[in-house]
């Protein structure tokens, strides 16, 4: 806080101080450090390029943090704004598709949808004065939940006008993301609102003390009201943003965006318990955290260590609060102990200290920004001087739909196996959940690091199709693999096996456990996932003309987790007793199925889908799983690479109708697709000699 | 979340208990006066239930219900632990990655051949650690529940990513599942186990001198302090207590099945914080009963499976999650208001 009243009389503060009261300048060193750090071992981190995609990948998170920060300053929280933003997407999108309006007319009642919701937070926590942090749990799964219904899960939204897109994709000048300016004006209103206004004085006063507010004749329910209507607000301008970045609107926009936006604030020196922090510290939370995610994807160390940093970060922040000797009174908020003569002195002496410190630190940041760009420039004279050395070592960059996934384990066996025989420098990295943004953040990193390939399985084509063509004007090859594109947005497609071939390759199989006649049932992975919708579509398709005796009953999500496959699997069972096969099209969700099965001791019930060889051969061994489908994940992962190194080399131009693929032999080239070959069926007699 | 509370919050649960008025009638006006939330979520519950009846009779086939029971009974066991660390005013939002980290450790533990008893006693030890990891950051370290254990959460759950990639943990010893006991057996255990946990929770927190020393914290440190009881040892034990729960439920959990993943316990944490505020426990600390956590529990447990018995799309879950949540609280706000009118 600026002013303090201490025993009667008006401090000032000193000026500094007034710009950082919660010792924020911390955050200054701690940037420092990051861009110095991953100026060193981050690959074209430290240039004017990089910085710009640095904000445009922080502005939804952005707008979310600082709508948060008067929430949490007035002594609340807001857990509901990521969903907010989902179902602000999924609004946006249904009114401009479906109901035919013009685009800027939904953006509009989009943001009015978002007062709506907004208000609904403020109308139970204003005016009921209901908890903050129950009402927003409740309004986080209601909102999303809400989103979800009405999309089914799998719709969304794209081919939006590229008038609306270049707001979150183009550039001004040639150099500016339009929605900077969208953040900067959001930072000035919330800033001039925070710290500029009774308003916003206000807000502090109720955050230290709500009673004591009331007493000094603050409306609080009004003024708390007020915040929640704004995060409503700003979350659905976020969700626009977030449409024109991605260029799809989907019911998961914003997920998880809470608990990071929440985290850089507090990062930023707000006190969760309310009464102290400022927007320019959430900035600089904000700033830390991103440029973190950033330079880590750029000096290619693992997404999970970023936010094994965070964490760190975080506690360190508040550990280094409580235990730095400082002003009491700020420590002990809640007791209102008056300070002391003494540690008026001492505030002095650590201001000097802290500004000595920080001035030092932007120095050593500064000199090593110069430092590094000229470094780097020279290396890629000296880089580019030999132009001819073909075999310098090409880099190839490839994406798996999600890190985790033991399908996408077993792929990256393949890639590097090929990436050690042909000498070709391996980055694998993506999402460590199913997530088309972090996709999008993960690519525009490769693009600056200027990669020669990359190679993606993309989890959503409209959202991902952006970014590959800057890519491909940057010159560099792209690849998808696994799961297509748009065809304009990559020159190959690494086919393992297409949709329908998947599709009927199941139908087929649980026709012939069913002998062609009786009722199944589908357990797939997300409702939203493309790939798995056109399977579902093809064994639809396939069952409509070829067995017109089977059944489709029911279609249930697993969310990709065995636990909850497993208690889908024992639903079905109980719902539709006649049922005599699951088919599960998720890797995690057919042990997940067959172990229901087995515990239900239902005999006459088969379960078949796609997954892996591995977690499948218990199963298949007991008879309760008849056949898993599936191609070789390896050669799928060593085909890859092997393409993106071919491809780079000159030798895959348009027209090829083959390629020699080394250890798979001769490997077919249509339509743009290589093609692996079709899927394989694993059963009692053959799944032993797999292994992954 | 203020410093200050209103001195309104813990009359319901400090009120002496009067001996003499033993009229039935009267003693239903006094449950619905002092646990407001409790009966009218034990309504909305029988309402649901019985609507169940009459569009889903399937449901209430033995088989469902004891699938629902052993499925919902580690939620049950992680309710517990939430419910005390709400009432002594913290949030613990890393119970989903603790949970993930002990199924870990049981699936090692077991591979390594490690007895069965050993691995009752080795989990819930291992699930106590990580709970006083959480518990010494907040209660000696001074950081917020709600910031300590979501930057915990983050350091769990990226850590285990980590180091397993999400590779599942396989060829578990044939013992492991369901203890060696078979499927029926097995399942027994595992709900009998939550039970008595359950009940013996229940008895203690109306009549264990510290688990009023965790209502008497929750409802005003100061006061505890005051009265010579030590608030922070007593945040210690409560996450302590919590994170041994956690792993007595990651242990029931993982003995249902042959093959172990890494990264289970997905959004088990706002499930057990919903199930714990539906059934009545104040966010604010200081009130709350067990009782409420259990028909919680079974309230939020019973939605997904009924869904699929009234054909309603999948989706509508989370939305029809929020709006019980929604509607419990503000059932309870309006009960309490007419109570204070009265």
């Amino acid at each position: 806080m600026a002013v303090r009243e201490e025993t009667g009389r008006l401090t000032v503060a000193p000026r500094w101080q007034r710009i950082f009261p919660n010792r924020e300048w911390w955050l200054l060193v701690a940037l420092a450090l990051e861009i110095l750090f991953f100026g060193q071992t981050g690959v074209r981190f430290a240039t004017v390029e990089n910085s710009v995609e640095i904000v445009r990948l922080a502005v939804e998170l952005g707008l979310l943090a600082i709508a948060l920060t008067p929430i949490i300053v007035s002594g609340g929280i807001d857990l509901s704004v990521g969903s907010n933003m989902g179902l602000a997407a999924i609004f946006c999108g249904w009114l401009w598709h479906d109901q035919g309006w013009p685009i800027w007319g939904s953006v509009a009642a989009t943001l009015i949808l978002g007062l709506v919701l907004g208000g609904f937070n403020s109308l139970l926590i204003g005016w009921l004065r209901l908890p903050p942090l129950i009402v927003t749990l409740g309004t986080f799964s209601l909102f999303r939940g809400i989103a979800e219904g009405l999309s089914g899960g799998s719709t969304s939204y794209n081919g939006f006008p590229a008038q609306f897109l270049l707001l979150g994709q183009g550039y001004i000048g040639g150099w500016l993301p339009p929605q900077s300016l969208i953040f900067a004006l959001a930072i000035i209103a919330y800033a001039l609102l925070l710290h500029r206004t009774i308003f916003g004085r206000a807000l502090y006063a109720i955050g230290c003390s709500p009673d004591g507010a009331r007493h000094a004749g603050i409306p609080v329910s009004r003024r708390l009201g007020l915040v929640y209507l704004l995060a409503g607000l700003v979350s659905s301008l976020a969700a626009v943003v977030y449409i024109a970045h991605l260029g799809q609107a989907r019911s998961d926009a914003g997920t998880g965006y809470e608990l990071m936006a929440i985290t850089a604030v507090v990062l930023g020196g707000t006190s969760i318990f309310g009464g102290r922090g400022t927007i320019l510290g959430t900035i600089l939370g904000l700033l830390a955290i991103v440029v973190l995610q950033n330079g880590m994807r750029l000096s290619g160390f693992p997404a999970e260590l970023t936010g094994l940093l965070t964490g760190l970060l975080l506690l360190a922040t508040i550990l280094a609060e409580r235990f730095v000797p400082r002003d009491r009174a700020i420590l002990k908020e809640g007791h209102n102990q008056p300070t002391t003569e003494e540690t008026e002195v001492k505030n002095r002496q650590v201001a000097i200290l802290s500004a000595v410190i920080l001035l030092a630190a932007l120095i050593v940041a500064a000199s090593n920004w110069m430092l590094v760009r000229s470094l780097k420039e020279e290396l890629s004279e000296s880089r580019s001087t030999p132009a001819a050395d073909a075999r310098r070592q090409i880099t190839v960059a490839v994406m798996p739909k999600a890190k985790g996934d033991p399908y996408f384990i077993s792929c990256r066996k393949g890639a590097e196996e090929a990436a050690r025989e042909l000498g070709v420098e391996l980055i694998w990295d993506g999402p460590t959940d199913l997530d088309p943004a972090k996709q999008n953040e993960v690519v525009e990193g490769w693009i600056t690091r200027k990669v020669d390939v990359i190679a993606v399985s993309v989890e959503n084509e409209a959202a991902i199709s952006t970014v590959l063509r800057k890519a491909r004007a940057r010159g560099i090859g792209v690849l998808t693999w696994d799961a297509d594109a748009q065809p304009d947005a990559r020159d190959y497609f690494v086919n393992q096996a297409t949709p329908q071939g998947i599709g009927n390759t199941l139908t087929d199989e649980a026709a012939r456990i069913m002998n062609g006649t009786g009722e199944m049932a589908v357990i797939t992975g997300s409702l939203s996932a493309a790939n798995q919708n056109e399977w579902i579509r093809f064994i639809r398709e396939r069952l409509a003309a070829k067995y017109p005796s089977m059944k489709l009953v029911a279609v249930q999500p697993s969310g990709g987790d065995r636990d909850r496959a497993f208690a889908e699997a024992q639903n079905l069972l109980k719902v539709y007793p006649r049922l005599k096969t699951i088919v599960a099209i998720d890797a995690p969700s057919v042990p997940g199925a067959a172990e229901a099965v087995r515990q239900a001791g239902r005999r006459d019930v088969k379960v078949t889908g796609l997954s892996l060889p591995n977690l499948c051969k218990p199963y298949v061994h007991d008879g309760v799983l008849d056949s898993v489908v599936l191609w070789d994940t390896f050669n799928l992962g060593y085909l890859t690479v092997l393409a993106a190194s071919e491809l780079h080399q000159g030798r895959l131009p348009a027209g090829t109708t083959s390629i020699n693929a080394r250890r798979l032999g001769k490997i077919e080239v249509r339509d743009g697709q290589i093609i692996l070959g079709s899927p394989f069926i694993f059963n009692r007699d053959n799944i032993d000699r797999f292994d992954f | 979340m203020s410093e200050e509370k209103p001195a309104t919050n813990a009359e319901s649960e400090l009120r002496p208990r009067d001996g003499g008025d033993r009229q039935r009638f009267a003693r239903l006006r006094r449950w619905w006066r002092d646990y407001p939330r409790e009966m009218s979520v034990a309504v909305v519950g029988a309402i649901w239930l019985l609507l169940l009846a009459l569009c889903a009779p399937g449901f209430f086939v033995a088989g469902n219900l004891s699938d629902l029971a052993v499925g919902n009974a580690p939620a049950l066991m992680v309710a517990i632990g939430m419910t005390a660390i709400i009432i002594c005013r913290q949030i613990d939002i890393s119970v989903g990655a603790q949970f993930a980290w002990c199924t870990v450790a049981a699936g090692l533990l077991a591979k390594s051949g490690m007895p069965r008893a050993g691995l009752f006693l080795a989990i819930p030890l291992f699930g106590a650690v990580l709970g006083m990891l959480n518990g010494w950051l907040i209660a000696f370290g001074g950081i917020p529940s709600i910031v300590a254990t979501l930057a915990i959460s983050i350091l769990l759950r990226d850590g285990l990513r980590w180091i397993f990639e999400g590779a599942w943990i396989q060829e578990l010893p044939g013992d492991f599942q369901w203890l060696g006991l078979g499927q029926s057996s097995g399942q027994w255990v595992i709900v009998a186990t939550t039970l008595l946990v359950w009940v013996l929770a229940t008895v203690a927190s109306g009549n264990l001198a510290a688990a009023r020393a965790i209502y008497a914290t929750g409802s005003n440190e100061e006061s505890a302090r005051l009265a010579g009881l030590s608030p922070q040892r007593i945040t210690l034990g409560v996450f302590v207590f919590s994170g041994a729960l956690t792993g007595v439920a990651a242990l029931l959990n993982s003995v249902r099945f042959s093959e172990l993943q890494s990264n289970s316990g997905n959004g088990l944490e706002l499930k057990t914080i919903a199930a714990v505020v539906i059934g009545g426990t104040a966010i604010n600390g200081g009130r709350g009963t067990l009782v409420g956590t259990l028909l919680g529990v079974v309230l939020l447990g019973t939605i997904g499976a009924a869904l699929t018995y009234l054909g309603i799309h999948p989706s509508w879950e989370k939305a029809i999650q929020g709006a019980i949540v929604l509607a419990a609280v503000s059932i309870d706000l309006l009960v309490r208001r007419s109570n204070g009118r009265a």
